[in-house]
Order: structure tokens, then C-alpha cells, then sequence
């Protein structure tokens, strides 16, 4: 059975290695021990001696070729003419047509700590004649780009890397015969063996951000940004429903331990403000006629003058519970109790918080809005382009999809017939 | 129950162990007629002889490469290295060569050998006879770490020590081998890696080892007058260590001190204090602390080294601190 | 040498053993050079006389520890090339299961208590194997094998200082092979080798490394005296390595001429001479030789193979054996 001959492993960090020369022809006898062929690495040339006695057979790699630690570059045969195929490792590997003869180009070193170098461009093509100064193609390191001259005279014979393909350093590249080429060869290294081009690393998948899990009240954003508190103490205060934020308020001192959960969890827990601005429920209904503002004249002659009363009965009323309306109009605002029933006559002013906000915009030029939901459902009552637009902004929390519908459609149907809120 | 001193315990762990195994012998520095410095030892070549309780010369790598050759040959070899701060020199024996064998070999070597020394401050002795370098052996794997901390502990962990198929690093606290504690007649061991709750408690845990659990338990009497509640742990050994019984602790308390007598600096105390922040977070009211000999050469003067130490008095400062959810300033 | 035909047997074995390591050594070295060995090793040709001399003198029961450059040993005490590749190549079969690799082979099972990567590193676990048997009553020797570099580490005076104040059954073993690393061994050693042995009043010897019947008498003789309580011995042995201090060693003629190894290899070769003394004495002919060595060849390319395309240890495997139960 033929033994390989390899490109051995030499230096304690060394990649590649060149053969300066045979010491014995392909077909020659050779004995284990004998040198076979000179080795020029980084640190000196040194002869390689063969490690089996035998035929020098199926010789891969020509003098002055750079060949790969490791790699196949002939065999010691029990015959001279010994033609077993060899399983060729360098880059040469796969390729059915011969390549031309000549010198090797092949990757250089050009950092300290680098094994592959990118190649970015050819700067000659296949077939082209060059001379030993001319530029032959850009490499890119992870420091730099930089051009790579040819070496030799002569023509640009083969190119055994495709542009764009990250090659180890050491690997030939080119190869630059002293005669024109008959048939230039343009290769990839694709197909070879040899230390292979860095796989494609695998896009890093962002790790899933962990879902935080949200207390049921989230702690407002306390003054001053995070809240001092030991981990069991915000622990054991997300488990039971507790917001520390309601303690930063109270202006209990940080930092928070265990203990502290026993003040807190009297506290009166606040309006989820922040549940109510994330989500928004926002309804719109147009009237044909504003029915309002006879009806408003009207009733002054009857004696009812404070049309704003009347404006907080009607939206009052449509919530159908007795509660507080508030006008708001050009930032001021007034509230009224609204009383169970229809009475317009029972609405009076008060300084109580709002259950309900009216905001009047009639004399605006606003035909729409989309503010959010507050910490009370909002009316708005616009212009429309005929009698009035009216809109509804609340959070799920504070109505549901048909209380609100109910509200917005009895408000906008009084508004159109306030006469029929009498009857 | 009968008392007996720390040093009587060691001495009749090790010679129950020469008569029930043969195998067994014991070797250092002035541990025959003299019977080590601490007297630890007397008596014991009495009964066995000078085969089996061997005075070495002064060569402490010498005489430990000479136990993990015996011990890998199918002998118990126990070494006395005379004072703890000695370890230094015998390095490459017990890391490079003890503690990888049985690794090396794929599992075919077994060293089972006992090395005891011992630790300690505040006996005068100065920077090279006061060190407690447990963290050091600690580090390696391979190696056991066993820290005794009164009588019962000394003798049931030396008995386990010599039965064990490792390496073993026994420290004994130099300044404790005249304290007494009950130790029973009938013959008893200690497994090694199960914990001692020396005292329980509710409002803070201190784990605390060898000479340090005195400590600890002073501190919680301390406490316990002002109401303070502090359950106190010996871990027994740190390597391998009881883990769940430590976590298992301060997720009842939610809070620790780990109190161990080596430099704080990457110690012991570290390491078990890292461990309770792994496993334990969520259960932690306060921050967990370190309390470890001050990262100073043990000086020799009673006025500097006094301070160098762990006393009940820092621990109880310390944990009122914790209790009352005082911050630790980080500045 | 006036040898008897009863003998003969242990003259073949003695040859076939120093073929066994350089042909060993040989496959070693082309792991590494085809880059298919993990890490480095230090190769042993050269001094196959020393190894094989000796341990030829040893029984099973007998112990040795090894050095950095320890295949030879490791053959020579009875190792298996199949397991012995395994464990250069990382592989589960190993005699480590992979996690000694070459600079920590042991083989228990026949008395190897394993290389130490440490210069000096065994001799104290040498030394205390003596210890135990003297303590046992068992009659086992122990031969601590290590270089001429290693005389320099100041673990050798203190064991050696011990082994003699107790007469225990151990011999120090130098292999003086001239070279300390990369340093001639005159440049780090003061006086004389012997005599650092000789000032604890242990018997030393010097002798010819390469001549392995001058080598197995030798220890033959001090084994012999050893199981009778005579011990220790110190034996000095003249040697050369035909490699680098390691295979990644390429270029050293800065500290070492190819002309002195040229000279070693032509001149003074352990398996050249022995070969040719047992065709003049009639014990084997040149084609009894020539068959035995392609045995082995043959012996060791299978087990090249066979470690090559041998499993490695499972990744669980990693945390297994840092204790032992």
C-alpha cells in the first residue's frame, strides 16, 4: 500500500511550508531516511526525510509551491509506476483539468495574528502578462486593505481563488507561468479540502429579551428613576400585587426591605394611570344638526341660563348612574353633580373629582381628535362639517366596549334632539 | 458526655485509624518523640513505632511527594505539615501531583492521603506562622478541604479524611487545640460536604468556619439580647460543600455573613458569598457579607493583629447593620 | 559477553522492545508532523536502551515513574501500542480515556505510575512507592526515571536524603542525554552527576545508555540488591535523543550540531549495535530480524488506524474523575 507524503508540521505555529526543491525524481527509488525534499519555512529550510522505503510516486506539489501542513504532495509506492490516485488535500483539490506549470502566488501574512486574508479584487486577468512589480490583488485583514504585487515575470496563468473568498494564509492563489498560457485557468476555491474558507458564521440570534413580568399595578416611575429595594422585597411585592412606587410617593425612605411591604400594603393602591394611556378605546359619532344650542336658548327663557349645566346633564345622564361631569373649555374646567334621572333642573356645581370630562371644542377649528384616554373618559364635542362630531376617548378599565357605545350613542342622540331627553 | 481537647481528638481519631487499617501511617516534621510542636501527636509512637510515626527531615516537598507516591501505591498516608503557612512550599505536590492523578490516569490512580496543618491568627507568630490559606487548596480540583471547628468536628472529620480515596486538606486552628468539647466514647464520622446548623435562627445567617464558628455563635448571643435572631452554619468542609443546606438557610433569613478567617479578598468567603447571590437572590433582603482576615501580612504586634480579625463584636455590628436594612455603602 | 541459548528468549525480547519504541516514536512523529496529533510530544529515540535495559530487569509488580518523554518507558514497562495511540490522539480507548494525553500516560496495570509533565515532578512519588513497600513488607522496587535537566530541581536532594536515611527500595535513574531542553547539560550542572547521589551515601553508577545488556545487568544486579534492603541506587546513564526536546524542535543548531547527531545515529545506536551483536552471536539471523521488525511495523500501523478512527470520549466524560469515590 503507498504511504503519503505530507507537507509536515514543522514550527510550533506554522501553516504552511515551501518545497525549494526535490531531492528525489517521481519513479526513484528511496529508502526511509533519505532526505526527499527541501522545506523552506518561516524560521529556515530544512531537508524531510522520507518516512517509508519505497517509489516516489504521484509528486502533487512543484518546487516553490506553498503547500498546507498536512496536505498529500506524493506517495512512496511498492512500484515506480504506481498510479493509486492520491486524496489530494490542497487547494487543487476536485479539479479535473491540469494546471499550468509556474510560481506560485499565494496568501501573505500580513498581520500578526492572522490566518486567512479576504480577496477582494483581481487586479489582472487570467491570460495577462505581468511583471514581478505589478499589482495582482487586494487583500482585505481585519486591519486593512491593502495590494499584493505579482512577484514573478511572466503571465498570469491560473487564479485559484474567486474574488470575494477568504483564503488561509500560505495558500497559493495565482500561479505565473514564464510562458503565455494556451489555456488560462480561473478557479474557485470552492471545491478544495484545504483549510476551508470560515463558514458563513450563523447570525447571531439576539437573545430573546426576557419578558419582564409587569406587576399588575406597574410601580410609576418613581422620582429619581429605579426604586431602592432588596430582591426579596421586590419579589414578594410583585407576588402579592404591590406597588413600591406607592411608598417613594408616601415618601417612605430607600432603600426597601421586607418589612417595608407591611407599610405598604395598606396603601390605597392608585388609578392604574399608565394601564389607562396604554390602551385607548376612541369612538367618534356625527350628528346631522346641532340640536343643542336652540335647545339651550330655549331653556334660558325658561329660566335654566347655565347652558354648561345643561351640556353636563345630558352627557351626565347618558352614563345613566349618578356622577360628576366636568366642562372643559379653553383649559377651564367646572364640574357639576349629575343626579340619577333625567332632571336637568338637579344638576349643580361642585368641586368633586370628575367621572366624566366634557371637552368643548365647538368654537375651534378642530374637527378630530386622537388624545388618548386619561384617567376619566373624555367626550369631545367638535364642529362637524354639518351639525357635530362627538368623540369618545376612554381606557377598557374605565368602560367597556358597549357602556361606551351606549354613552356615545345616547350623548349624540340627545345632543341632535335635546327635547327628547324630556320626554 | 466526656470533654476532651481539640488535640486529644486528633490524636485518637488518627490512632483508631492506625489500628483498624494498616495501611495507615503518619509522617512530618517532629511528629514522633516530640509529637509535633503542638503535642498533638504524643504518643502515638509509643504504640505504633517509628515504622508508622516517621520524624522526617526539614523537606516539606520532599515529604509530601513522598506521601502521594505512597498513597498511589495502595498506603493512607497522613502528613503533618507543621504550620499551614508551609503549604506554600509543597504547591506542585499537592496541585500539580495529588490532586490530578486520578484525573491524568482517566480515573485508574487514586490518591488517598491526609494532609493536616492548621491556620490562625492572634497567637504572636507573625506574617509566616499566622496564615489561614484554605482559599488556596480550595481553588484546586481534586483536592477536599475539611475545616474542623471544635473537638466532635476534629475527630469525626479526620476519621472520614483518612477513609477517603482523596486527597484531603485537614486545617486546624492552631489556637483552638487546648478548647474542649464533648466528644462521645463510641466511635463515630462526619461525611464530609453535610453542614452543621450549630444554632437556628430567623433573622440573619451566619456561616462561619473552623475557629470563625466561635465566633459567629458569640456574635449571635450578642445579638440575641437586642432581639436578633442569627442561625449559625459550619459548612465542615468547603470542599465539597453543602450548598443546600446554606441556600436552604438564608431563603429563610433572608440574609447572611460568611465568616472565614483567611485574606477576604478572593477567599472562601467569596466564593460561598457568590454562591447564595447565584441561588438565593430572590431571597435575599440585604446584601450578602464578607468577613475575612484584613488583606494585610499578619503583623506581629497584639495591637495590629488583634484588629486583622473577625471578632463577635464586628459580626454583631455588621449584622444589626443588615437587620435594620441599613445601606452598605459601596464608596 | 559470554551469553548461554537460555537467554536467548529475553535477547529478542529486549530487541523487539527497543524496535517497539523507536517504531512507536517513529508513528509519533508523523501524527504531529501531518498535523493530526492534538498538542506536542517529546520523542524517546535514541534512548530506547535505557528504557528497555531496565525495565527488562523489572516484574509487573515493580514501579516505575516517567518523564515528559515518556513513551519509551511506558513501552518498554508493557504498554500496548493500540491504547498507547489512543491516548496521544485524545481518544476514549486511551489508557487515560484521553485526559493524560502523551505527557501523562500511566499504565497501572503494569506497574507505570505515569509520565510527569513537571521536570523532577515524580521524584517524590517514586521515592514514596518505595516508602510503602518497606512500610507493607511488600518487595517491589521502584526506578524513578528522569533526565539530566532534572537534577537541577531541589525535590531530588530532599527525596534522595530520605531514600537513604530509610534504605528504601527505589533507583534513581538519569537519563543524561546532554541536552537540558535546549541547554547543554554542562552549562546547568555543576560537578559531577554521580556524586550528587554519592554525598547522601547512595551508591552510584555510570554506564553506557546505549548499550542495553550493559544497562539490564547493571540494574539486574541493583534491582536484585534492593529487594534485599540495600537500596537506593543512583545509575547515571549516558544517552542520546535523536529529536528535538520536542517535535515542534526543528531548528537547533544553535545549540546542537547535525554532525554530533549524525554521530550518535552512524555510530552508537542502541538498536544498530544490539542487532548486530545478536547476529554474531547466532541468536537471530537478518531475516529473523528484518521479519520481526515489519512485524511490529505492521503491529503499529494498525494501531494507528485504529486509534485514529477511534471514538472520543464523551463530552459528559469531562467532569468524571475529579474525585475518586
Amino acid at each position: 500500500m503507498p504511504r503519503d507524503v505530507t507537507m509536515p508540521q514543522l514550527g510550533m505555529a506554522q501553516d504552511a511550508g515551501k518545497i525549494v526543491a526535490w531531492l528525489k525524481a517521481p519513479g526513484d527509488p528511496v529508502t526511509k531516511g533519505d532526505a526527499l525534499f527541501e522545506v523552506e519555512t518561516d524560521k529556515a529550510t530544512m531537508e524531510v526525510e522520507a518516512q517509508a522505503s519505497g517509489y516516489l510516486t504521484g509528486v502533487t506539489a512543484g518546487e516553490g509551491e506553498d503547500v498546507p501542513v498536512g496536505a498529500v504532495i506524493a506517495q512512496i509506492s511498492d512500484s515506480a509506476d504506481d498510479d493509486t490516485k492520491i486524496k489530494q488535500l490542497t487547494v487543487i483539490k476536485d479539479e479535473k483539468d491540469e494546471l499550468p506549470i509556474g510560481n506560485s502566488v499565494t496568501m501573505p501574512q500580513l498581520g500578526m495574528a492572522q490566518d486567512t486574508g479576504l480577496l477582494v479584487n483581481w487586479l489582472k486577468s487570467p491570460g495577462d502578462a505581468v511583471t514581478a512589480d505589478d499589482l495582482l490583488f487586494e487583500v482585505e485583514t481585519d486591519k486593512s486593505t491593502m495590494e499584493v504585487s505579482v512577484g514573478f515575470d511572466g503571465y498570469l496563468a491560473a487564479t485559484l481563488v474567486e474574488a470575494g473568498q477568504e483564503v488561509p494564509v500560505g495558500a497559493p492563489v495565482a500561479i505565473i507561468s514564464a510562458d503565455k498560457p494556451s489555456n488560462p485557468v480561473a478557479r474557485s476555491v470552492k471545491a478544495t479540502a484545504a483549510p476551508a474558507p470560515a463558514p458563513e458564521p450563523v447570525a447571531e440570534k439576539p437573545a430573546p429579551k426576557r419578558q419582564e413580568k409587569k406587576p399588575a399595578p406597574p410601580p410609576a416611575a418613581a422620582a429619581g428613576g429605579r426604586i431602592l429595594a432588596s430582591p426579596k422585597a421586590r419579589r414578594l411585592a410583585r407576588e402579592q400585587g404591590l406597588d413600591l412606587a406607592l411608598l417613594v410617593k408616601a415618601g417612605h425612605p430607600q432603600p426597601y426591605h421586607v418589612t417595608d411591604l407591611d407599610t405598604l400594603r395598606p396603601m390605597p393602591a392608585e388609578t392604574p394611570l399608565a394601564t389607562a394611556a396604554a390602551a385607548t378605546m376612541s369612538l367618534t359619532a356625527e350628528i346631522a344638526s346641532d340640536g343643542f344650542t336652540d335647545f339651550a336658548a330655549w331653556a334660558a327663557a325658561q329660566g335654566l341660563t347655565d347652558a354648561d349645566a345643561l351640556l353636563a346633564g345630558l352627557a351626565g345622564a347618558s352614563l345613566t348612574v349618578p356622577c360628576v361631569v366636568a366642562i372643559d373649555r379653553f383649559g377651564q374646567q367646572q364640574s357639576f353633580a349629575v343626579p340619577a334621572g333625567r332632571a336637568l333642573l338637579a344638576v349643580t356645581r361642585t368641586d368633586d373629582a370628575p367621572d366624566l370630562i366634557l371637552r368643548d371644542l365647538r368654537g375651534t377649528a378642530l374637527r378630530s381628535v386622537t388624545l388618548g384616554a386619561t384617567e376619566t373618559p373624555v367626550l369631545t364635542l367638535m364642529a362637524g362639517a354639518q351639525g357635530l362630531t362627538i368623540a369618545l376617548e376612554c381606557a377598557p378599565s374605565q368602560l367597556d366596549a358597549p357602556a361606551a357605545i351606549q354613552l356615545l350613542t345616547t350623548f349624540a342622540g340627545r345632543m341632535e334632539h335635546p327635547l327628547h331627553h324630556l320626554l | 458526655m466526656r470533654e476532651i481537647t481539640l488535640s486529644q481528638a486528633v490524636n485518637e481519631a488518627i490512632a483508631e485509624e492506625m489500628r483498624r487499617d494498616p495501611t495507615v501511617f503518619i509522617m512530618g516534621e517532629d511528629v514522633a518523640e516530640a509529637g509535633t510542636p503542638f503535642k498533638v501527636l504524643s504518643g502515638l509512637v509509643e504504640e505504633f513505632g517509628t515504622t508508622r510515626v516517621i520524624d522526617t527531615p526539614i523537606s516539606e516537598p520532599g515529604f509530601v511527594g513522598l506521601a502521594v507516591g505512597a498513597a498511589m501505591t495502595g498506603a493512607r498516608p497522613i502528613v503533618d505539615l507543621m504550620f499551614g503557612d508551609f503549604i506554600y512550599l509543597v504547591m506542585d505536590q499537592l496541585c500539580n501531583q495529588a490532586a490530578k492523578q486520578h484525573y491524568m490516569s482517566g480515573g485508574k490512580l487514586k490518591v488517598p492521603m491526609v494532609l493536616r496543618t492548621n491556620m490562625g491568627a492572634t497567637r504572636r507568630s507573625a506574617a509566616q506562622h499566622s496564615q489561614s490559606l484554605q482559599a488556596l487548596v480550595a481553588h484546586i480540583p481534586g483536592l477536599k478541604v475539611a475545616m474542623p471547628s471544635s473537638a466532635y468536628e476534629a475527630k469525626g472529620l479526620m476519621k472520614t479524611a483518612i477513609r477517603d480515596n482523596n486527597p484531603v486538606v485537614i486545617f486546624e486552628d492552631k489556637l483552638m487545640y487546648q478548647d474542649k468539647a464533648p466528644v462521645p466514647e463510641e466511635e463515630y464520622l462526619i461525611p464530609f460536604g453535610v453542614a452543621n446548623i450549630k444554632r437556628e435562627g430567623t433573622d440573619i445567617t451566619f456561616i462561619a468556619t473552623s475557629s470563625m464558628v466561635q465566633v459567629a455563635e458569640k456574635a449571635a448571643d450578642i445579638l440575641a439580647k437586642e432581639g436578633i435572631s442569627a442561625e449559625v452554619i459550619d459548612p465542615r468542609t468547603i470542599v465539597p460543600l453543602d450548598e443546600a443546606t446554606l441556600i436552604e438557610s438564608v431563603r429563610k433569613t433572608s440574609r447572611a455573613i460568611v465568616i472565614d478567617e483567611g485574606h477576604q479578598s478572593y477567599g472562601v468567603t467569596a466564593e460561598i458569598a457568590s454562591r447564595l447571590n447565584e441561588k438565593a437572590f430572590y431571597h435575599l433582603d440585604a446584601p450578602v457579607l464578607r468577613m475575612g482576615a484584613m488583606d494585610v501580612p499578619v503583623p506581629f504586634s497584639p495591637a495590629l493583629e488583634d484588629v486583622t480579625v473577625p471578632t463577635p463584636e464586628t459580626v454583631a455590628a455588621n449584622a444589626r447593620k443588615l437587620c435594620a436594612g441599613e445601606m452598605i455603602d459601596a464608596a | 559477553m559470554a551469553k548461554t541459548k537460555t537467554n536467548t528468549e529475553d535477547y529478542l525480547r529486549m530487541y523487539r522492545q527497543m524496535v517497539r519504541i523507536r517504531t512507536f516514536e517513529d508513528n509519533a512523529n508523523q501524527l504531529y508532523l501531518s498535523a493530526k496529533m492534538p498538542g506536542l510530544t517529546h520523542m524517546y529515540s535514541g534512548e530506547e536502551a535505557v528504557a528497555v535495559g531496565i525495565c527488562e530487569a523489572l516484574t509487573d509488580d515493580d514501579r516505575i515513574t516517567s518523564t515528559h518523554r515518556g513513551h519509551g518507558h511506558c513501552v518498554a514497562k508493557g504498554a500496548n501500542f493500540k491504547e498507547m495511540f489512543c491516548e496521544l490522539l485524545g481518544k476514549e480507548e486511551g489508557y487515560c480515556r484521553g485526559k493524560g494525553g502523551s505527557m501523562h500516560i500511566a499504565d497501572q496495570s503494569h506497574g507505570n505510575l505515569g509520565a510527569n509533565a513537571i521536570v523532577g515532578g515524580s521524584m517524590g512519588i517514586a521515592t514514596g512507592s518505595a516508602l510503602r513497600a518497606k512500610l507493607l513488607g511488600q518487595t517491589d522496587v521502584t526506578v524513578c526515571f528522569f533526565g539530566d535537566g532534572a537534577t537541577a530541581q531541589g525535590l531530588l536532594y530532599e527525596v534522595m536524603n530520605m531514600a537513604a536515611l530509610w534504605h528504601l527500595p527505589v533507583i534513581y535513574a538519569c537519563e543524561n542525554n546532554g541536552y537540558s531542553e535546549y541547554t547543554k547539560t554542562e552549562e546547568i550542572a555543576a560537578g559531577s552527576i554521580t556524586a550528587r547521589a554519592e554525598a547522601f551515601g547512595i551508591e552510584a553508577f555510570k554506564v553506557d545508555g546505549q548499550d542495553v545488556l550493559a544497562v539490564n545487568e547493571l540494574t539486574q544486579t541493583l534491582v536484585a540488591r534492593c529487594r534485599k534492603g540495600e537500596g537506593p541506587f543512583f545509575i547515571e546513564l549516558e544517552t542520546y535523543r535523536y529529536h528535538g526536546h520536542h517535535v515542534g524542535d526543528i531548528n537547533r543548531e544553535y545549540y546542537r550540531s547535525k554532525d554530533e547527531e549524525k554521530d550518535w545515529k552512524e555510530n552508537r545506536d542502541p538498536i544498530v549495535r544490539f542487532r548486530a551483536w545478536l547476529v554474531d552471536q547466532g541468536i537471530a539471523t537478518e531475516d529473523e530480524i528484518e521479519a520481526m521488525n515489519a512485524e511490529i511495523e505492521a503491529d503499529a500501523t494498525k494501531a494507528v488506524a485504529y486509534a485514529e478512527a477511534a471514538k472520543y470520549p464523551d463530552v459528559s466524560e469531562v467532569n468524571m474523575h475529579v474525585y475518586a469515590d
